[in-house]
């Protein structure tokens, strides 16, 4: 699962887009009788630091990695503080700018680990949608959100006929595991639909 | 997936939200060409068809396969988890999947969003498997391969999905290897893939393969995934 890594965007953008994502090891510190209690008190956690996006409450209990989505940097360091305070063990994964995550990691005093870097893509590049609708579709890493989903809310909002929050919220739809920003999709969509530039 | 055409009232709201533009208004009708489409069931899941016209079918053999590697719902047998990859370095501050001195691949062919046919995957894993790389053995693709050649089964090349990743570790000094395959392979693939990179962090901050990447012409962006090693075993 690298779908929180090959998100697109220019570095002001990116700078309001962070994911923690949270998992057990499979046959090692998830086979504890609290494993899913610890995994549990970490959506707790996220849920209370107020993310613009977070996996459904009704997949906590089942689903083996918990994610959500935050737009500030300071967000994402008052999550770490709490997780170091309450030390549950279970690993935590921060996907968004490089230069962002390891200033935040050394202020609370942690040292990044392992480091997943992405080359970006190859290949037959031309089969790609234009950059600008790339920056939101790739915000579903699993790719959920079609291209030509983007440019129909897009006439919409041009044409007055839905408001740009509710196009977000549209497009945010089909990502289920609570990884797409719609506060980061807002600010695509006006300049896409020609209300900011 | 199949639309029943006697339901469809035409309003073209599956056609917005499938991922691979597989489907098309003909005569006001919806019909998905069964050739693109990858079973992701997101039109049934998110077009909100007023008429109840989106219906799964039951797949059969081989074309079942298209399922695990499109629909995110989907789990993989092998790996238990919802989604197309391992734990790879999520959980690398517990597992040491990923030691000092090794370096994690993660090739996505398909991705961002156009999709391939499995028959891609041997494109990499044959040559892969020349240079000396074991895979992932908890990958969904190495269940896929069929001999030490790095073959996959011939009856599902032809099947499409949304993306197949291909998980990897080897040595630092055979990185350069899989970094000019990987060169040859883009001016031949009929389709788009996406590069991971996994590495762990020296004590002092360094990242050993960033040389590497760059003598090599590659470029590094600017966000990835960083795992914080809060992780206890
Ligand atoms: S959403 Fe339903 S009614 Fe509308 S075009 Fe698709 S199948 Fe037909
Ligand atoms: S199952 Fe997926 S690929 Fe197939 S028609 Fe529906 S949305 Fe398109």
């Amino acid at each position: 699962m690298t779908h929180s890594l090959h998100r697109t965007g220019k570095i002001n953008d990116l700078k309001s887009d962070y994911i923690i994502l949270a998992m057990l090891a499979a046959g090692i510190n998830d086979k504890y009788p609290d494993a899913k209690q610890k995994l549990l008190r970490v959506a707790e956690i996220l849920n209370q630091n107020n993310p613009v996006n977070i996996i459904p409450k009704p997949a906590w209990k089942i689903s083996p990695v918990i994610t959500a989505t935050f737009i500030d940097i300071e967000m994402v360091k008052n999550v770490i503080q709490t997780l170091i305070q309450e030390d549950l063990g279970v690993s935590i994964v921060i996907s968004g700018l490089i230069s962002e995550i390891q200033e935040a990691v050394k202020e609370t005093g942690l040292k990044m680990h392992t480091i997943h870097l992405s080359l970006g893509t190859f290949g037959r590049k031309e089969l790609l949608p234009s950059e600008e609708i790339l920056e939101i579709t790739t915000m579903c890493g699993h790719h959920c959100v079609s291209p030509q989903s983007v440019k129909y809310y897009v006439e919409l909002i041009k044409s007055g006929k839905i408001s740009v929050e509710n196009a977000a919220k549209k497009l945010s739809k089909p990502c289920v595991c609570g990884i797409f920003n719609p506060t980061r999709a807002i600010a695509l969509l006006n300049k896409l639909s020609g209300i900011f530039s | 997936m199949e639309i029943k055409a006697d339901l469809c009232i035409g309003c073209g709201q599956c056609v917005i939200i499938c991922p691979v533009q597989a489907i098309k208004l003909i005569d006001n009708i919806a019909v998905i060409d069964k050739t693109l489409c990858v079973e992701c069931s997101i039109c049934k899941r998110n077009a909100d068809c007023l008429v109840n016209a989106i219906r799964s079918r039951r797949l059969k053999w081989p074309r079942v396969i298209r399922s695990p590697f499109s629909d995110v719902i989907s789990t993989h047998k092998l790996t238990g988890i919802p989604g197309r990859g391992t734990e790879e370095m999520k959980t690398n501050d517990v597992t040491n999947r990923f030691g000092v001195d090794e370096i994690g691949f993660s090739i996505e062919i398909g991705r961002p969003g156009v999709g391939t046919h499995l028959g891609n995957i041997e494109l990499f894993t044959t040559k892969l498997t020349s240079i000396g790389v074991n895979f992932e053995r908890e990958s969904p693709v190495s269940a896929l391969l069929i001999d030490d050649s790095g073959h996959i089964k011939k009856d599902i090349k032809e099947e499409r999905v949304l993306s197949a990743i291909i998980e990897f570790k080897v040595p630092l000094n055979k990185a350069i290897l899989v970094l000019q395959a990987i060169k040859q392979i883009e001016k031949t693939i009929d389709t788009v893939f996406t590069v991971g990179v996994i590495s762990q962090v020296m004590k002092n901050g360094a990242i050993p393969i960033l040389d590497l990447l760059t003598q090599q012409g590659f470029s590094v962006r600017p966000n990835a995934k960083v795992n914080i090693g809060l992780g206890k075993v």
